[in-house]
């Protein structure tokens, strides 16, 4: 089963991933980072294949965690799961700095694993 | 389920790669030339004349073509000629996605069509505010979106109240905030009871109960929400060419008397009577 780390300042989007991840058969959740700098953390000690990250988050938020990860970590995947979607910029800066897609929300759970398992 | 764009939508389908929206975004910045660029390609200005009036930009809020006219670089019928070609030639991302072979001419009539029936449920319904304000359509696509979004989201039903002016935001069991930046300024609230509190945590944590959930998590909920309707309200200002910045999500606990307007603020008060007879309110405080 691959390994995601989830990362979003909110507990609800983070309970409602870590289900929907749980659920799947295909995955496992290996934690929960709640902003960037978190994330950067958790990725070096659960070494997960995917990380699932929110962008509008309080201290370091996703684009610049994102911009550290794809210079200090060239194989783990990263999704953006985010309000902020539907942006041109802020979708475009996330694909250049190696984010493998974006989703926005709200979210649909068969969206979201469809996405992960083409990754 | 959310405003998306068109590039955004095929790759999310998984119709084209990452890699090919990013190939035709390239294609897009070479050949969507901007107004100065423009104008100089058609031998009107000069490079130093753009570097005069950028120069000039710096202590003026003007757009850069009214500047260019304003420092007599162009005429007015030369702006306009800019302008008509610009439009006349502006590649958009779908013909782009073509160009660089991610997609065919009937494919992307096709995606069209279905990105067009995704986004339908978006389009702006006409609400009246009761003042005119600079952004007046934003704030009123802003109310829109939120009942469209209070009916996918929350799947509630409801009649969308009167917009009023309010000088106090009335007393409730709870506030969520999100600051709004760039070309508006302004604070978005949502305000709940403790009932709708509840009803909202059901369909954010897709619960039929939510009785022993920690009140961290139902606050959350709410501001999970207002996240939500914010992001897509950015995004909607993004096709409606305004810059829409969004902060993360606050709560406010308000005292009985309910909170005073701030001084150079005006306070939009949008009520959302819910079917049960409870009331959610949306209240923009619009920086004046």
């Amino acid at each position: 089963m691959k390994k995601v780390l989830v990362v979003d300042d909110s507990l609800s989007v983070a309970r409602q991933l870590e289900k929907i991840i749980g659920e799947s058969g295909d995955f496992t959740c290996v934690g929960h980072a709640k902003n960037g700098a978190e994330a950067i953390k958790m990725n070096h000690t659960e070494d997960p294949e995917i990380i699932c990250m929110d962008m509008n988050m309080p201290g370091m938020d996703g684009l610049t965690a994102l911009r550290t990860l794809s210079v200090m970590d060239k194989d783990v995947k990263v999704v953006m799961v985010t309000s902020l979607g539907g942006v041109g910029d802020k979708f475009t800066e996330a694909l250049k700095l190696g984010a493998k897609n974006v989703i926005s929300k709200p979210f649909e759970a068969d969206n979201v694993l469809r996405i992960l398992r083409e990754l | 389920m959310a405003v998306k764009f068109f590039g955004q939508f095929l790759v999310e389908q998984g119709i084209v790669t990452s890699e090919a929206l990013l190939n035709a975004i390239n294609l897009q910045d070479k050949n969507n030339l901007k107004i100065g660029e423009m104008a100089m390609e058609m031998g009107l200005i000069s490079p130093a004349d753009i570097q005069r009036a950028h120069n000039a930009q710096m202590s003026k809020d003007m757009r850069l073509g009214d500047l260019l006219v304003e420092m007599g670089f162009l005429t007015l019928a030369q702006l306009n000629d800019v302008i008509t070609r610009q439009k006349n030639t502006h590649l958009y991302i779908g013909e782009a996605l073509v160009q660089v072979g991610a997609l065919t001419s009937s494919e992307l009539q096709k995606h069209l069509d279905a990105f067009k029936a995704d986004q339908a449920k978006y389009i702006s319904n006409g609400i009246e505010l009761p003042i005119t304000s600079a952004h007046s359509e934003i704030w009123e696509m802003t109310a829109d979106l939120t009942y469209k979004m209070v009916t996918r989201v929350l799947d509630l039903q409801f009649r969308p109240g009167k917009c009023v002016v309010a000088t106090t935001l009335a007393p409730n069991f709870m506030l969520a905030a999100m600051d709004l930046s760039g070309d508006v300024e302004a604070r978005y609230l949502i305000s709940v009871s403790e009932g709708l509190q509840k009803t909202i945590a059901k369909a954010i944590l897709n619960e039929t109960s939510v009785d022993d959930e920690p009140a961290e998590v139902l606050e959350d909920t709410v501001m999970e929400f207002v996240n939500v309707v914010c992001g897509n309200v950015a995004a909607k200002a993004s096709q409606m060419g305004i810059i829409m910045n969004i902060n993360p999500p606050v709560t406010i606990h308000p005292p009985a008397q309910g909170l005073p307007v701030p001084d150079g603020h005006t306070a939009l008060s949008f009520p959302i009577h819910i079917q049960d007879g409870d009331t959610m309110e949306l209240v923009l405080l619009i920086k004046n």
